[in-house]
């Protein structure tokens, strides 16, 4: 047994020497430090280091115990320290990483999954009702019809692709539910980003937008820091999030489809572009009903294929004359306001 | 009264319970035990006579138990009531 165990809250950007500590006890469970962590809760025992976990905002991940002091609680008093700090941080709804083999001692700790990525990573929540009722908001605005579209887009900004893809989805279907990714970690804010989608599809009488979720691509839940191959880190976090569409997002509004636009340059985005193919097609991934992927080719303007990221590298050069052939008139207007 | 922000009380220790609330509208218990096969109808009736005692209407209960008596139960659930409805004086009488 030992003498004395103290838990505590560190920053790692500011302490090499507990960077070190962290760096060992995660390198004994399997694991690699997820880089964008600074925040740690540690026990400490005897003045040794024995047990960590990251915390981000509502995220926590990288829990490690030294194999030596197992058995102990410290766990059980480390996640009840982490979920405290939280809290005073004014986070209640928190979300944990783990490896399905953890699953039932984090189960024992209040925190419940959402959904697995068989032998590689698991995603839980705190409360045993977060998406469930976040499912049952979203049913609200459930709409009747036999093909029920939908589309997830950051829209940063919203263009003439975007509008085309849109366009398209809604001539397909009876009706068309777009998610804006609801992070403020893109050039333009949620809130401008929203109102551009909005304006850009007005004219569409079968569409609604929605506020994406912490459920739906949101920022942080990036499970890296146990996989180390690139590739398998990939396949984790977008089969956590892919799933989750199809397990709970997808029924919730009785979505049968979901459109894409094809990706010439963002190697990211056309990852993730195949993982859905995967992910929501794969009739053994889950047990919900496959949901088909409808690949449109993106629209041109002069050779080029017209997106998100081609806009931004204009305004930053300020060739705003090239931006107005890229983008509708809504995003224009808003865009010569705000820039030009 | 009703719960105006979400507030904790408890720990996850064996022999105790962490009782979490959160805004709501009516009355929500959800309870999780280790010991929920033998006594989670006389966890969920400690928590829902507590709630009574203190006049909650409205209210999110999540209750994780790790085999706490009753009485430890009853003074979590005050206790996470009392922060998450903002109360600031006590009537002591409608918590014995």
């Amino acid at each position: 047994m030992y003498s004395s165990l103290e838990y505590s809250v560190v920053d790692i950007s500011k302490q090499q020497s507990v960077l070190e500590s962290i760096e060992r006890l995660l390198h004994l469970a399997g694991l690699e430090l997820d880089p964008r962590l600074s925040v740690f809760v540690i026990a400490i025992v005897d003045s040794k280091i024995v047990a960590c976990a990251g915390i981000d905002r509502d995220i926590i991940k990288c829990v490690a115990i030294d194999p030596d002091y197992r058995g102990n609680n410290i766990n059980l008093g480390l996640l009840e320290y982490t979920i405290k700090y939280a809290n005073e941080h004014g986070q209640f709804h928190l979300f944990l990483y783990t490896k399905p083999e953890n699953k039932i001692f984090f189960r024992s700790c209040g925190f419940y999954p959402i959904v697995e990525v068989p032998d590689l990573v698991v995603l839980m929540e705190n409360t045993p009702i977060g998406i469930k009722r976040y499912c049952q908001q979203l049913s609200l605005e459930k709409k009747p019809g036999n093909k029920i579209g939908s589309i997830v887009m950051n829209a940063n900004p919203f263009t003439k692709g975007h509008q085309y893809l849109a366009e398209t989805a809604a001539a397909e279907c009876d009706w068309l539910h777009i998610f804006v990714v609801n992070e403020d970690a893109s050039m333009f804010s949620f809130a401008d980003r929203f109102e551009l989608v909005k304006a850009g599809v007005s004219h569409l009488k079968n569409v609604s937008v929605h506020a994406s979720s912490s459920y739906i691509i949101s920022k942080a839940t990036f499970p890296s820091y146990f996989l180390k191959e690139q590739a398998k880190i990939d396949k984790a976090y977008m089969g956590i999030d892919l799933l989750i569409f199809r397990n709970y997002i997808a029924p919730a509004l009785n979505i049968t489809c979901r459109f894409v636009g094809t990706e010439p340059t963002s190697e990211v985005t056309n990852a993730y572009n195949e993982a859905m193919a995967y992910w929501l097609q794969d009739s053994q991934v889950s047990s919900m009903p496959v949901i088909p992927l409808i690949v449109l080719e993106r629209i041109k303007e002069n050779n080029f294929a017209i997106s998100a990221s081609r806009v931004r590298a204009l305004l930053e050069n300020q060739c705003y004359d090239e931006i107005k052939a890229l983008v509708p008139p809504t995003t224009w207007t808003y865009l010569q306001n705000k820039y030009m | 009264m009703k719960i105006q922000k979400e507030a904790l009380a408890g720990t996850l220790e064996s022999s105790d319970l962490m009782v979490k609330v959160s805004p709501n509208s009516g009355i929500e218990i959800i309870v999780n035990s280790e010991v929920n096969k033998q006594f989670g109808a006389q966890i969920r009736s400690v928590v829902e006579s507590t709630l009574a005692q203190l006049n909650v209407t409205d209210g999110l209960i999540v209750i994780d138990d790790k085999g706490a008596l009753d009485c430890a139960i009853k003074a979590r659930v005050q206790c996470a009531v009392l922060r998450g409805a903002e109360v600031e004086e006590l009537d002591w009488s409608k918590l014995l």
